[in-house]
């Protein structure tokens, strides 16, 4: 579950709730997750984005592979009628979650609220697949 | 195993097209007046300065709002005189009143950046060029660096109330500006490597095995707060490419 956190009032904050404790997964695992969005202040949203993605991160250029993704423009899905979201995913054999110094692989629960004013936010919630011991720390800073 | 955080001076946080363009006072760079001069140049003009000093960031932002504007745009980054071909196709390709923006023009030789420019202009079409130099074109933009840039740029990247001041500090940012020579991208490379080793010396993630699996604890609360939920306003660079 993610941590509330301080933000100015016409920001939205989006709560999710991984069914694993501690978010860790294993390869073919089925994701499921659920979602509260908070915030909005009435404001109309054009359409609602959740989606399931790794990343690398890091020093070089950035890779990125969507895993699931789902938009949803019903009004009557989402809010200001619907501020809750759910879905799951078989999540795949690969790549791994892993911890490196120069770069790691991150999975990633994405939520992006596209409102009617044209501005949009995205929420992203991090979790590990699969079990790679983090890399070695260099033993000195330089 | 725990999901440790993120580290802000990597790629993703700092790649063109995620900071805000400042100048070398550290303040934003306005879009619309370098367009409207970039107009009067008659829209070929290239971003000048050396490396590292944000003629890519800058760049990447003026194409976005070339493309807000409606106008058709390409954009094109080289990496050797060998990316001259898909350039040479762009310009081929571009209409009158498109514009096409290339990263790093220098890459290519004098010939052909002067053919290209005057195929340009037969196409009618604009010309955007980052380079180290003029090199022949008007000059939009000079790029420069400096360590008050520095710091805004690092006072701008996600989570900076949790880690400043704890995992990287103003010295440290000093520090890599003169290492670096006021080279912005190696000076953020510089704090990308202090950073991790500080926040994974905290989290005690030294390959011994895996991390404990609380995450609200001791160092560690910090940093797993700013990735645990991360979230920021949207970016067309944010989108995801499907």
């Amino acid at each position: 579950m993610s941590e509330p956190q301080d933000r100015p009032a016409t920001t939205p904050r989006i709560e999710l709730h991984f069914d694993q404790p501690h978010r860790q997964h294993q390869p073919r695992d089925v994701l499921a997750v659920r979602y509260r969005i908070e915030g909005c202040d009435g404001e109309a949203v054009r359409a609602l984005e959740h989606s399931v993605l790794w990343y690398t991160e890091g020093k070089g250029e950035e890779d990125l592979g969507v895993h699931f993704f789902q938009r949803i423009t019903d009004r009557t899905a989402m809010p200001p009628a619907v501020t809750t979201g759910a879905f799951t995913t078989p999540l795949p054999q690969s790549p791994l979650s892993y911890e490196g110094f120069i770069v790691k692989v991150r999975w990633c629960v994405r939520v992006r609220i596209f409102f009617a004013s044209g501005r949009d936010f995205v929420s992203e919630h991090v979790f590990a697949l699969g079990r790679i011991p983090p890399a070695r720390n260099p033993t000195t800073e330089n | 195993m725990a999901v440790p955080g993120s580290n802000p001076f990597s790629t993703r946080f700092t790649q063109p097209g995620r900071i805000t363009p400042l100048d070398a006072a550290g303040r934003p760079l306005d879009a619309g007046v370098l367009l409207a001069r970039l107009r009067i140049l008659g829209g070929t003009a290239a971003v000048v300065g050396p490396h590292g000093s944000g003629k890519s960031t800058l760049l990447s932002r003026l194409a976005h709002e070339i493309e807000c504007g409606g106008e058709r745009l390409q954009r094109l980054r080289l990496r050797s005189w060998r990316d001259a071909a898909p350039s040479w196709s762009a310009i081929l390709r571009a209409g009158p009143g498109s514009v096409v923006c290339i990263d790093s023009w220098e890459c290519m030789g004098i010939a052909a950046r002067s053919l290209m420019r005057t195929a340009a202009i037969g196409r009618r079409c604009g010309l955007l060029v980052t380079s180290h130099k003029a090199a022949g074109m008007p000059v939009l933009v000079q790029c420069d660096t400096s360590l008050a840039l520095l710091r805004s740029i690092v006072a701008s990247l996600p989570g900076h109330d949790h880690w400043y001041g704890t995992l990287i500090h103003a010295a440290d940012v000093e520090s890599a500006y003169v290492r670096q020579r006021g080279n912005l991208r190696e000076s953020l490379y510089e704090l990308y490597d202090r950073f991790e080793f500080r926040a994974r010396r905290g989290l005690g993630a030294c390959g011994s095995g895996p991390a404990d699996d609380d995450g609200s604890v001791g160092e560690r609360r910090g940093i797993h707060e700013f990735a645990d939920g991360f979230s920021y306003p949207g970016a067309p660079e944010h989108n995801l490419r499907l």
